[in-house]
Order: C-alpha cells, then sequence, then structure tokens
C-alpha cells in the first residue's frame, strides 16, 4: 500500500505546476458530477430546468454535439482503412479513443436524461421496430445503431489499449494485438456503415420525422447531419493532438498527417455549408409554410437569428482557413480554423435544439427560454472533465500517438 | 360499428370555471403538490388556457376580449383515420403508447423509460411528465380511483379520454350478457363535471351522436387547434391534397366552437393570429 502512495505521490510531483492546478479543477468537475449524478439518479429529473414545454436540455444537446464530433472516428478510420490515405495513420489511435470517450459519454449523459434509467434496458427488449424491417422509432434506431457502434469503437480501442508497454512485453498480448489491428480495416467499414445511420437518425432523422412540428420537420435532415459529422467530426479529431501537443510542449502528430485531413474537412465543409444553406432556403419556402408559419418569426426569442448567424460564420471561418494553404499552413490560423469547425456543429445542435423547443406552439405564447441549474451544468461540464482525464491518462501511458513513442524510443 | 371517440368544446358556453380540470385531475389520480405554481413542471391532463386579444391593435378598452380554452390531448389521428398515426406514437423507442382502434391514443406508465421523445413530438403540449414523485397531500391519498394505475417519477403521461371509465362500462354490459365491445358508450369525467354543458364527448362516426364528424366540419363555428390546413379543405382543396400528401397533418378528434372569429383565428393556428 505504501508503495502505490509513493508511487502516486512521485507521479504528482512530477507533474509541472500548471498541469496539477489543472488537475485539481478537473478532479473538482468530476467530484461535483458525482454529486449531483446521485442527486438525479436517485431524486429526479425535477432539480433541472426542463419542463412539460422544454423536454429536453444541455444533456441532449451534448449528446448530439458528442456524436457528430465523434464522428471525425468513423470517418478518419474510413479514409485511413479503406481509402488508404496512409498519412492519417499517426492520427487514428486518438482518433478512435475521442470517438470511443465521445460515445460512452453519450451513453451516460442519456442515462441521466431519461426519467427511468433502470428501464434502460427496455429499448432492447422492447424496440419500436414497427411492421417493417426498418425500425419504426427513430430513437429505437439510435439506441440499437449506437450500441452496435460503441461495441466496434471498444474493439477498436482495444489494441491500442494492449499496445502498452508493460502490456506488450507478453507475446500472447502482442500477436493478439497485432492480428486484430491487422484486421481492423473490417470494423473500419463496419462502423462506417452504422455511423451512416445514427448520424442521420440522432442528428437529424430524430428530428426530420416530426411532422406536426414547424421547426424541425424536413426531409433531408437526416442526410445534413450525417454531412454535419464528417465535416465537424475531424476537426475535433486534429483539435485534441493539437491541445495535446500544446500541454506537452512537443509535437505529437506530424504536419502532415494535420495537413490531410484537414484539406479533407475543408472540403466537406464546402459541402456542409452549401447543405445548410439549402436546408435554411427549403426551411423557409417549402417546410415552414407547410405549417403557415413564417420563418422570420419562427426565428425570434433568445436563440434565433445568432445561433444560426454564428455557425454559418463559424463555417464560413472554417472553409477559408481549412482550404487556403497559406492559413493551414498558419499554426495559429490552423488551430483558429479547428475550433470554427468545432463551434459550427455545435451550434447547429444547439440551434436543433434550444432554439428547436424556445419555439410557441400556440399563437398565445411567447418564445421560451431555458437556463440550466447548477446540477445540469455540472453533470454536463463533469462529463467533459472525465473526458479530459481520460485522454490525458491515455497520452501518458499508452502509445496514442506511435510516431511519438517510436521517436522516443530511438 | 367500430367506435371513434371525439370531443366537441363549445367556448361559447365555457365560463373558465376550472370544474373539468379538477374533475380530470380526481380522475386520473393526478398528484397534488403543495406548491402547484411551476406551471411548466404541473401533472395535469387538461389545461384550461385563458386567451385574450389584447395584443391585437384593433382591440381597444373595452373591446378586449377573455376566453378560456380546456386542452388535453387532441387524439390526433394523422391523414388517414382509419390508419392512425398520431405524432406521438411513432416515435416511442419502447411501444409504450399506441393509437387504439377507437382512435384513443393510450399510453402505458410502467412501461415508459422517460425519454421524452412523444412529449417533443406533440404539437399541442398534452403530454405530461413526472418531474417529481408523485404524492398526495392529507386526505387526497384515501380518494385515488382505484381504476387508474399511479404513474412513477420520471414517466410521460397523458390524457386517454378516460378510456378506463369506457372498459367499466364494458365490464357491467358484460355482467349483463353482453359482448359486443361497441355496444356501450360513456363520458369522461371532464364532460360529466361542465356545468353548462360545453364538453360534448361521443362517437366521431355515429349519426346519433353529439359529435358526429360530418355535421360537425360543416358547423361554420368549429375549428380545430393549430390546424389551419382546414381551411384548404373547401377554400382550395387542389392545395389541401397537395399538402397532405408532403406530410402528415395532426387530424385531431376534439373539435372546439365559437362564434367569436378573434378567437377561431388564435385558436386556427399562427396565420390569422
Amino acid at each position: 500500500m505504501s508503495k502505490v502512495i509513493d508511487f502516486l505521490k512521485n507521479e504528482w510531483n512530477s507533474y509541472p505546476r500548471n498541469i496539477q492546478i489543472s488537475l485539481y479543477v478537473l478532479f473538482a468537475l468530476v467530484a461535483l458530477f458525482v454529486i449531483f449524478a446521485i442527486q438525479i439518479l436517485f431524486w429526479g429529473l425535477g432539480y433541472t430546468d426542463m419542463n412539460n414545454r422544454f423536454a429536453m436540455g444541455i444533456w441532449i444537446i451534448g449528446d448530439l454535439g458528442f456524436v457528430a464530433l465523434g464522428g471525425g472516428a468513423f470517418f478518419t478510420g474510413f479514409m485511413l482503412y479503406i481509402f488508404r490515405v496512409d498519412k492519417l495513420q499517426p492520427l487514428i489511435n486518438s482518433t478512435v479513443l475521442i470517438g470511443f470517450m465521445c460515445y460512452l459519454f453519450t451513453f451516460i449523459l442519456l442515462v441521466f436524461d431519461i426519467g427511468q434509467p433502470l428501464r434502460a434496458w427496455f429499448g432492447y427488449a422492447y424496440p419500436n421496430w414497427g411492421p417493417h424491417t426498418m425500425p419504426q422509432s427513430m430513437l429505437t434506431e439510435v439506441v440499437w445503431c449506437l450500441t452496435f457502434y460503441f461495441i466496434v469503437l471498444c474493439i477498436e480501442l482495444f489494441p491500442i489499449i494492449l499496445s502498452n508497454k508493460y502490456l506488450d512485453r507478453y507475446p500472447a498480448v502482442h500477436y493478439f494485438a497485432h492480428y486484430l489491428h491487422k484486421l481492423m480495416w473490417i470494423f473500419a467499414a463496419i462502423g462506417t456503415f452504422l455511423s451512416f445511420f445514427h448520424q442521420g437518425s440522432l442528428g437529424g432523422g430524430m428530428w426530420g420525422v416530426l411532422y406536426a412540428k414547424p421547426y424541425w420537420f424536413r426531409h433531408h435532415y437526416f442526410y445534413l447531419a450525417i454531412v454535419a459529422a464528417i465535416a465537424g467530426g475531424p476537426c475535433l479529431m486534429m483539435l485534441a493532438p493539437k491541445i495535446a501537443s500544446w500541454v506537452a510542449k512537443k509535437e505529437l502528430v506530424p504536419k502532415d498527417a494535420y495537413m490531410t485531413l484537414a484539406q479533407i474537412a475543408g472540403v466537406t465543409f464546402i459541402a456542409y455549408f452549401l447543405f445548410r444553406v439549402y436546408d435554411l432556403y427549403t426551411l423557409a419556402k417549402h417546410f415552414a409554410p407547410l405549417f403557415d408559419r413564417n420563418l422570420v418569426d419562427m426565428m425570434g426569442g433568445y436563440y434565433g437569428w445568432w445561433v444560426v448567424g454564428l455557425e454559418l460564420l463559424a463555417s464560413l471561418v472554417a472553409i477559408v482557413i481549412l482550404n487556403v494553404k497559406k492559413f493551414r499552413e498558419n499554426e495559429q490560423y490552423f488551430i483558429a480554423g479547428l475550433i470554427s469547425g468545432v463551434l459550427a456543429i455545435v451550434m447547429l445542435k444547439v440551434d436543433v435544439l434550444l432554439h428547436g423547443f424556445s419555439i410557441p406552439n400556440f399563437p398565445w405564447q411567447d418564445f421560451f427560454g431555458y437556463n440550466p441549474t447548477i446540477q445540469e451544468w455540472f453533470i454536463f461540464l463533469g462529463s467533459l472533465a472525465c473526458m479530459t482525464l481520460i485522454y490525458m491518462w491515455f497520452v501518458k501511458y499508452i502509445p496514442l500517438f506511435p510516431e511519438k513513442h517510436h521517436e522516443e524510443a530511438h | 360499428m367500430t367506435r371513434r371517440w371525439g370531443m366537441v368544446i363549445d367556448l361559447d358556453k365555457c365560463t373558465g370555471c376550472g370544474a373539468c380540470n379538477i374533475a380530470c385531475a380526481q380522475e386520473n389520480n393526478l398528484p397534488i403538490f403543495k406548491d402547484d405554481s411551476d406551471v411548466p413542471k404541473r401533472v395535469t391532463f387538461l389545461d384550461l388556457i385563458e386567451v385574450t386579444n389584447d395584443k391585437d391593435p384593433k382591440a381597444q378598452y373595452p373591446d378586449v376580449k377573455v376566453a378560456y380554452i380546456p386542452k388535453m390531448c387532441q387524439q390526433c389521428s394523422g391523414n388517414d383515420p382509419n390508419n392512425p398515426h398520431p405524432p406521438c406514437v411513432s416515435v416511442c423507442p419502447v411501444v409504450a403508447t399506441d393509437v387504439g382502434e377507437d382512435g384513443v391514443v393510450s399510453q402505458i406508465w410502467s412501461r415508459c423509460i422517460g425519454c421524452r421523445y412523444c412529449q417533443v413530438a406533440c404539437p399541442y403540449e398534452a403530454r405530461v411528465f413526472h418531474w417529481w414523485k408523485p404524492r398526495y397531500e392529507g386526505s387526497f391519498k384515501e380518494s385515488l380511483n382505484p381504476d387508474v394505475s399511479i404513474a412513477s417519477r420520471g414517466t410521460m403521461v397523458k390524457c386517454t379520454f378516460c378510456s378506463h371509465i369506457w372498459k367499466r362500462e364494458r365490464d357491467k354490459a358484460i355482467a349483463q350478457g353482453i359482448t359486443d365491445i361497441n355496444a356501450v358508450t360513456y363520458t369522461p369525467a371532464c364532460a360529466s363535471a361542465c356545468p353548462t354543458n360545453a364538453i360534448l364527448f361521443g362517437d366521431l362516426n355515429d349519426p346519433s351522436s353529439p359529435v358526429y364528424e360530418p355535421k360537425i366540419q360543416k358547423d361554420p363555428r368549429a375549428v380545430r387547434l393549430v390546424h389551419s390546413i382546414d381551411e384548404l379543405r373547401t377554400k382550395d382543396p387542389s392545395e389541401y391534397e397537395k399538402r397532405t400528401k408532403i406530410k402528415e397533418y395532426p387530424n385531431p378528434k376534439v373539435y372546439y366552437l365559437t362564434s367569436q372569429q378573434w378567437l377561431r383565428d388564435k385558436i386556427s393556428g399562427f396565420k390569422n393570429s
């Protein structure tokens, strides 16, 4: 026991002061996460600012954001293993880990969000499969598809964990991890297949099928969410190692890898931007009039135009920076481009949920507001803190960036 | 004959007394909290909404008018009433809600996982969630209705047109040897309690019923909640046809009657309000 305490003490003292302060903050957030999690799970959702008008809040915004941004994992894997863009190899481990964490915390936040967490298994036991082969409820598809893809991510993460230098000493572990890695293209293909469904269903389809809701009903919403994930996901996949490099004060991923993925993300962001403009145009001209509603009237309230405006502006910044070589190769601009890319997708989700719920259903109502309680904030921020801690732990103990470990070995 | 239950609420007769709301809460074992002033989190199947025309620039004092709208689940059927597709039913991931042959949208509390997706899908804010554990202050616990199960915290509940009363009436009929489930009719608690007879309930398909749908649809006072497409049915049938091919409409089974134009405009939707 004393050895463990000594090890932990030495480990802690080996960290620079700024890392220690960051860890204090992260641990505090995790502690608050645990406290409020107990409160919500045992005493219910009455402690949130959600209500019968504003049925979903910050946790579902987080879920949609996590899944869309975690979508970078399937897309990067697809480009690497299926399209053989080998320059992305240095990014793949980190990408798989971020994808895994995004999906893990999507499940965790979903468990908090449902009123009966102990009945969460009903989604598997009594799915709303409907009369046809495809699920009738988009949420049934989300539950099943997310689960399958999460299993794929676990399998993809497994060889990365096994490549830890202590585990890798055992030949059986080494060869198992090696051959599992060789089969990774199969899982990348399965992951892509599954991701196309749940990215579309959770991000778009779930909202697009609500035929009685004027701000959500759109036939193409399913596809918009897929394009959004393909555009925004890679930005997070580049931003996380960039921040890790900044903290570690050394470049963890070769520039080539960043530039290759940035070019791909830049092109997909153009597609996303055009699709989103088309989406807003059809909403104004085609879908809102079906309800005798006016888009301009619906865009009022607390989260109307500024959210969409910020989203489009962030998309444009990402497009310019990621597509223009001069900007892309400049470190500061590049990071600004990545942040803009992530922000654009987050704002899309904020628009879907926060603004979607604030729109009045009856002519005598005004726009609604939503102000998350401390329970909601700390469970959300605590999730982000847990993800950050897991990522930091992996950077330190698992060869998340093979190039860096390779260089260090020599 | 298969029943298709519906409701007609005459707003010209409604005084806003709230008896329907109380009767509904009592009949359906709705919880009573010490402080029910937190309206957005309150558990109520029938909401009594006060609307005025005070935002209308033409309405100057003393012409400002007030009306009360009893709003419950509108028991939507979608475009095809013979193959009902309410907005809230198909979205449920665990089949906790369904629509019966009688057109009533049911909810099984004990199956519900509390995801609230049905609440998101409902355009009428008719579904309510148990944000807190249901409590019954004082002696209210002794007056609970044994025909209605109490929902747990974290589940969705809704108006079912008091379909348990129909079951009770059917059980009585079966005891008398009548096995046709459509042989009997019933009256939900809100309609029974209304002192001015403003709420009428019955079978929309039955010509002898006070809510016979073809007759109600011809009534110039009839209007449905946020359902402005109804206007097109007579004014522009081709546009109506076109729109209903593009998307489903809720097609609720609750009709409101009023002779006041401002109220009709307000109820029908955003187009004229």
